[in-house]
């Protein structure tokens, strides 16, 4: 393992060492935000740092005085470190309409959690049509504006420049996925969602500076170990490291996956030819689509399907917070398609701060053996 | 309907016959008709392009409250969790999805089937991802109505968004029905509908008087007409009878709980399989429900010299699809108006729109106001996860405290 990628170990012990040190380092503003939807090129543009928050493993104290125990833990935990003063680093929180727990979960942040900068980016729910498309540009127009209230103008050759160096990265990525595509073994399930996931943790030029390191690491890598079974992971957010840990200790990989802290999360090209505000839009839109959104026209379950025969996976897991409803409706269509074109799964409902690695084991083994037969 | 509901005052409200009938007429002629086309569709959703249309609207949100007043919603839940419906799913849209599979409900063979669904989400994002699957199950198409919920501002872009998918409707509608939609048509729907609004208001507020003639409970009964079939004449006449009898029980100084001597304010969806007995419990400590956030929500302004826009507001900003901090300075208005002695709100494992935040909307009354909240763990529909124990002991050291 090369310098770079122990790296990454620090950073899930510590996710928000980089944002801290630097705001340290640059005395810059860091915007929080915990939706993948988030423009976060505009924020870039701004001169500010933003940072992806997704809770964490942890028993929580304070936010129960606010969130009901029905409620998705990354909620529940993310509004705790908040009230807890860990995200103080943060100067400003933005978030974007997906599901219920969110839309509320900003209202009692907005109220308790007292950063500086409050944003809502109340994207459209259909993303299809006319009507939506023309909506979704003026809100990120508008998100825009209140934006550049607090930090400042944001130009549009900024604005261009951001999304050259957020394309820049997510190519990269994209290439590191296709790379593992082609020869899991170089890089296991842990580290290559790390690489996705602590894009949303740091400066993206830095991070790019990173991954080119890693590519050409992974590049000069010779054909390795390509016994493991293939699987695709389906969800909002996996954060479970011990989880995909135990997955490689059976015998298994995740070649691919529908996160949007992974693939989603890098998913699709901000256009580099139209006016930027409707280039963020345009990418948003074109992207892989969570199920928050509404499609008539694109069946996520085909879609899904279509990248598990290209990665070539056997099985797959789904991987939830339990009282998601957006994930929570999708699953039973998803698995009865995946169960029909024979691709086996299985349902892992998590909540954080109270995973079970070995009770998931025996599941999981018992998937990889299925498959193996 | 069920006997749970039927009458929740001591004193027996006559208009309650009429309003069964009118129900009772209603679901025979969506059971049975062969010429008009049914459409599915939210609480919060649109209804007056659809009677306009000559459409029948069939609303599995009521059904799933009769479900849940019938004790029968756990039951159908059961088929939809084997589907892989999760238990924390919503337990209407659990409700619906396994009385649909099942052909069952609180009506003989369950709902008839839909021919296309109008699913609006200014109650909640939840009703996208179950029409989804309703569109799926039943292969049929679907329009969504989406409103941006309103945090702190209303955009002007937000209000011409859904004014112009009000078009967009019309244009769905005359293609799912084969008929043109007629604007004079939808203008005199429309003012039926704001003659009910206005109906259905007044009758909300003979609750002001004390004794209140009635309590939430009869409120969530008798609102079922002013959900699904406002825009007809029916409902019109039907809350001019109700108001009627309201009216004349306050001449006659009859209120629904004999020697009321605590009035509160109800928020949430009721609890409908307990609502006999909580109405009980609360009556017979001389406690009266006298407004709530739920029938209130349908008491909405339509204006008639534009109605397409003014429908556009008024079906964006409604009391779900607005923060918190609005929500706070709407049950204030009620607490006082009411003349409040304290809150109960029911924390609905089911609904997290309405739910999440009433921690926050609970502190804050009582800081403002110096009267108590109280809150109830509790499903609308799902009796699986209801203590009854509990609820009544908690509910009588509440009443104590005032
Ligand atoms: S989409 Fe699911 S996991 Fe994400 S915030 Fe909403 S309920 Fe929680
Ligand atoms: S109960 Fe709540 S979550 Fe369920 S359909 Fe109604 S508003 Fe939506």
């Amino acid at each position: 393992m090369g310098a770079g990628l122990e790296k990454l170990a620090a950073l899930r012990e510590d996710p928000y060492a980089p944002a801290r040190s630097w705001k340290e380092r640059t005395g810059g503003k860091v915007i929080g935000y915990f939706c993948s939807l988030a423009p976060e090129e505009m924020i870039h543009a701004a001169g500010a740092l933003p940072v992806r928050i997704s809770g964490e493993n942890r028993v929580i104290s304070k936010s129960g005085a606010h969130l009901q125990s029905y409620c998705c833990s990354l909620a529940r935990t993310g509004l705790d470190m908040a009230l807890e003063g860990e995200l103080s680093f943060l100067d400003g929180t933005v978030f974007v309409h997906t599901c219920d727990t969110m839309q509320r979960l900003s209202d009692i942040w907005r109220l308790n959690a007292g950063f500086v900068f409050h944003g809502d980016v109340v994207l459209p729910v259909r993303f299809e049509g006319d009507l939506a498309r023309d909506y979704e540009v003026k809100e990120l127009s508008y998100f825009k504006e209140r934006l550049e209230e607090y930090l400042g103008d944001i130009p549009d050759d900024a604005l261009a420049e951001s999304i050259k160096t957020y394309n820049r990265n997510r190519s990269l990525l994209s290439e590191i996925y296709g790379l593992r595509l082609e020869n899991p073994g170089v890089l296991s399930s842990v580290d290559a969602l790390t690489l996705a996931h602590s894009s949303a943790l740091m400066e993206k030029s830095e991070h790019n500076t990173f991954l080119e390191e890693v590519l050409e690491e992974l590049k000069s890598t010779g054909p390795a170990d390509g016994s493991k079974v293939r699987l695709f992971g389906v969800g909002s957010l996996m954060d479970q490291w011990d989880f995909l840990g135990m997955l490689e200790a059976v015998g298994a990989t995740m070649v691919d996956d529908d996160f949007c802290n992974g693939r989603r999360y890098f998913d699709a090209l901000t256009p580099e030819d139209l006016a930027p505000v409707e280039a963020v839009a345009a990418r948003l839109w074109e992207r892989e689509s969570c199920p928050c959104k509404h499609l008539t026209k694109r069946d996520r379950a085909a879609r899904l399907l279509d990248r598990i025969r290209r990665s070539d996976a056997r099985g797959a897991f789904f991987f939830l917070f339990k009282f998601c409803e957006p994930h929570g409706f999708d699953y039973p269509y998803l698995k009865a398609a995946f169960d029909k074109a024979g691709i086996p799964s299985l349902l892992l409902e998590i909540e954080q701060g109270s995973v079970s690695i070995e009770q998931l084991r025996t599941r999981v083994e018992a998937l990889v053996e299925t498959i193996k037969i | 309907m069920s006997d749970e509901g039927d009458n929740l005052s001591l004193t027996q409200i006559k208009a309650t016959d009429q309003m069964k009938q009118l129900m009772v007429e209603y679901y025979i002629e969506a059971k049975t008709t062969t010429e008009k086309p049914i459409c599915w569709i939210t609480s919060g959703g649109p209804v007056e392009f659809l009677i306009a249309m000559d459409v029948i609207p069939v609303y599995p949100e009521n059904h799933g409250a009769m479900c849940g007043a019938a004790k029968i919603a756990p039951g159908l839940a059961e088929t939809a969790e084997e589907m892989g419906f999760s238990r924390d799913l919503c337990s209407y849209a659990r409700a619906d999805i396994g009385g649909a599979v099942k052909q069952d409900g609180a009506i003989p063979g369950g709902l008839p089937k839909p021919d296309f669904l109008l699913c609006c989400n200014n109650i909640c994002g939840t009703v996208t991802k179950w029409y989804e699957e309703l569109s799926r199950y039943f292969d049929v198409p679907m329009f969504l109505m989406d409103t941006p919920f309103i945090h702190t501002t209303k955009t002007k872009h937000a209000t011409e968004y859904v004014r112009q998918q009000c078009l967009e409707l019309v244009g769905f509608l005359e293609k799912q029905t084969g008929r043109e939609f007629s604007l004079e048509k939808f203008a005199e729907v429309a003012l039926r509908s704001v003659a009910a609004v206005e109906l259905w208001k007044g009758v909300l507020k003979t609750a002001e008087s004390r004794p209140s003639p009635f309590t939430c409970f009869d409120a969530f009964i008798h609102m079922a007409p002013i959900v699904t079939l406002r825009g007809t004449q029916q409902v019109v006449d039907y809350y001019e009878l109700l108001k009627g009898e309201m009216e004349q029980r306050i001449a006659d100084g009859i209120g629904a709980v004999p020697e009321e001597k605590y009035r509160l304010v109800w928020d949430n969806i009721p609890i409908w399989y307990a609502m006999r007995s909580l109405g009980n419990l609360f009556a017979s400590n001389q406690a009266c429900l006298v407004a709530d956030t739920y029938t209130t929500a349908w008491a909405v302004d339509i204006k008639i010299d534009d109605p397409l826009t003014s429908m556009a507001d008024a079906y964006t900003k409604v009391y779900l699809n607005i923060a918190i901090d609005i929500m706070l300075d709407q049950l204030l208005g009620l607490m006082e108006k009411y003349q409040a002695d304290g809150l109960v709100m029911h924390s609905n494992r089911s609904c997290k729109p309405y739910s999440l935040g009433q921690y926050d909307l609970a502190r804050a009354v009582t800081e403002r106001t110096g009267k108590p909240a109280l809150i109830i763990e509790a499903d609308m529909t799902d009796s699986r996860v209801y203590s009854e124990a509990q609820v009544r002991e908690r509910v009588e050291a509440f009443i104590e405290s005032l």
